[in-house]
């Protein structure tokens, strides 16, 4: 039994209630992040984070807390059952998930968990080292454990590794992205990454401007996962279906996206950063959203479920219970690949438009639509002739995520997965399966500063 | 936890630290938060650690430790200290020269939070959510925070200081929905209320469930509003959609570690050059905007910032000049101003950065009704819906939950999802007219993120509501 594990039964006996769950979520990482070529924040954490949920009468606590001696615990447990008595009864509280037997599933690198301090400064000196221009991002690795045990003979555990580089070329006038990330340390290449960054920021010099209004766009994978990302929070969401806010809403079964889009969440795909289980205890299954188009599902926590009634069963994606206001979330989502072999195809199917990198300070303006506004950056370009071709400044976007969707000329064939944790609160890791997409509709409403720092 | 921290400090001193400094954090927060008549958060938690900060060979090195222990304060110092000789970079960084702080501080507070029942928190909540209910509503939430921290701050530089600090806050929404159109409307601000450092007196004065039927209602009304045409225009903004505005558009830009660069991978930099410092016309004559981490009741009000320089008050924007930065002691040095006064970590497992303490909008004069009185066609624009600023923080666009045509100096027809855009200097130069100090209002938001790995600061702003000329407004665009 892994000590958290082991944590979280004794966080469990100290538990009064009819039912109760102890959650244990441990953190090892080191940051080394750079700028101007140097490191300048250097982050080591080590925490434990203890949780109590307990049941008393169909009313629900929680307490965490991240002492694990036996006051500590025993001031948790008092605190958890405080808060039980606390609240009203809730008629259709669904229980806490009974004893289940995860799925195996990879995520796991010895190589990462190995490495020190001095290594994780080393791997973003290599990136550092490899930059013929300044150099801004970070290199971090991280250990994660998740335990789950209650009342109810649940008693899971995963131990999760991660890295990711992050690479931003950059100087007055001219800067270029790239980043990488993997649950295996072979699976990240510093210098390449810092490489590919350097090389984007050299074809942004001379930015010139862009009129507004519609234009087809290649959008590489870190902009299309982006996009995703935040409209998949509302539109993928058990909670936000049943409160009517989805764009799912009154669509399910129907073809409303371009027959070559799909799209899954699935946490057990290796390629990913795979989880066995959710915030709940719930195995982790995988969800078809959209099948060649067709709107076909949303992902669901055990009360969301409990609650739309009928024959719905979670789907193993509660998050942590400081984010229960958000719903069942879609936190590995996954794309479908296309036919192109790289984003340089996509270009030549766009023939004339703009070509993206990355996104910055996304706002969803409309969820029940799906209106996203936000701008480009590190990397914008018009697209003149199916080449690639002049550099622009960072474009403003206000896009229908839905009519962007509903006509894509092609996809790359391969996926690639980008992070999608900024490492607030603990770290748990995600990451998202996305190719770079050719769309034949992508608003841009304004123009902003031009590359470069 | 005192000599916890000093022994951090001596511990980095001996693995070859030039500077060090501890922190030793705990802290506890409670929020309830209630949606459609069901308890949806109901959590009390509590952390608490020691963040060790060095300075070796000029390279920085940061390491913390859950255990607030003799063992904990030595392993943060020791790995700070390894971290910090394994830095690349050629390094140097001086620090604005300070005095040693010693000193306390603790919160000003009437009624402790943790001192009220969570049954009672609960119970404001539900009364609140009930009274939200309209035919059209078909989300009620209401939440309500509160947390207390406890502080201990030691420097190899002489510098011990203690703070308490204790924080409140609440707030409510109504999502109504009909035929596929969907509207929200919250108070007293959008996306989790507004907080304060205080006591519960603070939630309490916010009087949820008296504001709760007007929220409801103006939720549903918007289902049959017309769409924001899209025009070139006169606005209004009022106060809480102003405090966005300046913590995006002032706030972020002024903050001397972006103008430098190292937010550059993640929340972006500045159009702000240091040079710029004293000659570059941020806006109109009416703007003027103060960091003040002394005001009471502030989010960002405190005794000693995190690397122990005293609170003071300082003006960033003065007559539409920029006249400060926000500043640390090693980027006051770099610019040779100041001796910073802005460094905030978020809790004991951070670094701290520069970040807003508070930032307010000075008041200028007259009411709100005497702006709008101005304005022969307009519109007003009420509460933050959306929001997106660029990495240079020079293009902006915000949407508001509700706005209202002003034709002849009055108030017509509600509109909904308005947005409205611009450039941040052009746009505050447009700047005509700041309502005055009766209608200014402290905000306190807590969702301000920057830093790898991020961090949330928890930020006040004082503004008052303003009128802007030429505006672009639009709809959803």
């Amino acid at each position: 039994m892994s000590e958290a594990l082991e944590l979280a039964h004794r966080l469990l006996g100290a538990a009064e209630g009819e039912q109760a769950l102890a959650l244990v979520h441990s953190e090892r990482s080191g940051m080394a992040r750079f700028a101007r070529s140097e490191v300048h924040q250097p982050t080591l954490i080590e925490n434990d984070v203890l949780e109590l949920q307990i049941v008393r009468d169909g009313r629900l606590g929680v307490a965490a807390g991240n002492r694990s001696d036996e006051d500590g615990i025993r001031a948790l447990a008092a605190r958890a059952a405080e808060a039980a008595d606390s609240a009203p009864a809730d008629p259709d509280f669904p229980g806490l998930a009974p004893s289940a037997e995860p799925p195996r599933t990879e995520g796991y690198d010895e190589e990462i968990a190995a490495l020190s301090a001095e290594d994780q400064a080393h791997l973003a000196a290599a990136a550092i080292d490899a930059s013929k221009l300044d150099l801004y991002g970070f290199f971090t690795s991280g250990v994660t454990e998740l335990a789950l045990a209650s009342t109810t003979g649940l008693a899971v555990a995963q131990t999760m590794t991660d890295a990711s580089v992050l690479a931003l070329a950059a100087v007055d006038g001219a800067s270029g992205y790239a980043e990488q990330t993997s649950w295996r340390l072979g699976g990240i290449d510093p210098a390449g990454a810092s490489e590919q960054a350097v090389e984007k920021a050299e074809q942004t010099r001379g930015a010139v401007s862009l009129e507004p209004g519609s234009y087809r766009a290649v959008l590489e994978p870190p902009a299309f996962a982006e996009l995703l990302t935040y409209f998949g929070y509302d539109a993928f969401s058990g909670l936000s279906l049943i409160e009517e806010r989805s764009y799912a809403s009154g669509k399910l079964g129907e073809r409303v996206f371009d027959e070559r889009f799909s799209l899954a969440d699935d946490s057990l795909d290796p390629r990913g950063l795979p989880k066995a289980f959710d915030f709940e205890g719930t195995a982790k299954q995988r969800v078809e959203l959209v099948e060649d188009g067709v709107l076909t599902g949303v992902v669901w926590d055990r009360t969301t479920a409990k609650r739309a009634g009928g024959q719905l069963q979670s789907t193993g994606h509660a998050p942590p219970s400081s984010a229960r206001h958000w719903g069942p979330v879609p936190f590995a989502l996954s794309v479908g690949g296309g036919q192109a072999a790289s984003a340089h195809e996509l270009a030549e199917l766009v023939d004339d438009g703009i070509y993206v990198t990355r996104l910055h300070y996304l706002s969803i303006v409309d969820a029940r639509e799906g209106v996203i506004t936000g701008m480009t950056r590190d990397g914008t370009f018009r697209v003149r002739g199916g080449k690639i071709a002049d550099p622009l400044v960072n474009l403003r976007f206000t896009v229908c995520v839905p009519e962007l969707l509903a006509d894509l000329p092609g996809l790359t064939r391969d996926p690639v997965l980008l992070n999608q944790s900024a490492y607030y609160d603990e770290r748990y890791p995600t990451g998202m399966l996305s190719p770079a997409v050719a769309t034949a509709r992508f608003d841009v409403t304004g123009v902003g500063s031009g590359p470069g720092v | 936890m005192r000599e916890l921290c000093e022994q951090a400090v001596a511990a980095a001193l001996g693995a070859g630290a030039s500077y060090a400094d501890a922190r030793a954090v705990v802290r506890r927060s409670q929020v309830v938060g209630t949606r459609n008549q069901r308890v949806e958060r109901l959590d009390d938690s509590e952390t608490q650690g020691i963040g060790v900060r060095v300075l070796v060979g000029g390279a920085w090195g940061f390491a913390c430790d859950r255990r607030l222990s003799a063992e904990g304060a030595d392993a943060a110092a020791q790995k700070a200290c390894a971290f910090a000789k394994a830095a690349p970079g050629g390094h140097r960084r001086d620090l604005a020269p300070v005095a040693p702080a010693q000193g306390e501080f603790r919160t000003h507070l009437e009624r402790d939070p943790f001192e009220v029942a969570l049954a009672e928190k609960v119970e404001l909540c539900l009364r609140a959510e009930r009274a939200l209910e309209h035919e059209h509503v078909k989300v009620t939430s209401a939440s309500v925070r509160a947390q207390r921290e406890h502080k201990v701050f030691v420097s190899s530089e002489g510098a011990a200081t203690e703070q308490e600090f204790v924080e409140c806050g609440g707030g409510i929404d109504a999502l109504a929905s009909r035929d596929g159109v969907t509207q929200i409307r919250s108070y007293p601000s959008a996306h989790g209320g507004s907080s304060s450092q205080a006591g519960w007196e603070f939630v309490e004065a916010l009087g949820l469930e008296r504001e709760a039927p007007r929220v409801g209602e103006q939720a549903a009304a918007l289902l049959q509003a017309p769409p924001c045409p899209s025009q070139l225009t006169t606005v209004v903004i009022d106060a809480e959609q102003m405090e966005l505005q300046v913590h995006e558009s002032v706030g972020h830009p002024t903050e001397l570690d972006r103008v430098y660069g190292t937010e550059a991978a993640y929340a972006g930099t500045s159009f702000l050059k240091p040079e710029d410092l004293g000659s570059l016309k941020y806006g109109s004559e009416h703007m003027n905007v103060t960091a003040d981490s002394t005001t009471p009741g502030g989010l960002g009000t405190f005794g000693f910032d995190d690397e122990g320089v005293p609170a003071g008050r300082e003006p960033i924007v003065a007559a539409g000049v920029l006249s400060g930065f926000l500043t640390s002691r090693e980027t006051a040095a770099k610019i040779g101003s100041g001796s910073g006064g802005s460094m905030r970590a978020d809790n004991w497992s951070r670094m701290p950065l520069v970040r807003m303490t508070n930032l307010h909008l000075e008041a200028g004069e007259g009411s709100l009704e005497e702006l709008i009185g101005g304005v022969d066609q307009g519109v007003y624009l009420e509460t933050n819906k959306s929001w997106s600023i660029d990495d240079k923080r020079l293009n902006f666009q915000f949407g508001t939950q509700i706005a209202w045509e002003i034709k002849g100096g009055e108030l017509g027809r509600m509109l909904r999802d308005a947005t409205y855009t611009g450039q941040t200097p052009v746009f505050w130069g447009s700047l005509d007219a700041v309502a005055g100090p009766e209608e200014w209002i402290l905000h306190g938001l807590t969702n301000c993120g920057k830093g790898q790995p991020g961090q949330h600061a928890h930020v006040s702003h004082g503004t008052s509501p303003a009128r802007f000329r030429d505006v672009q407004v639009g709809f959803k665009q």
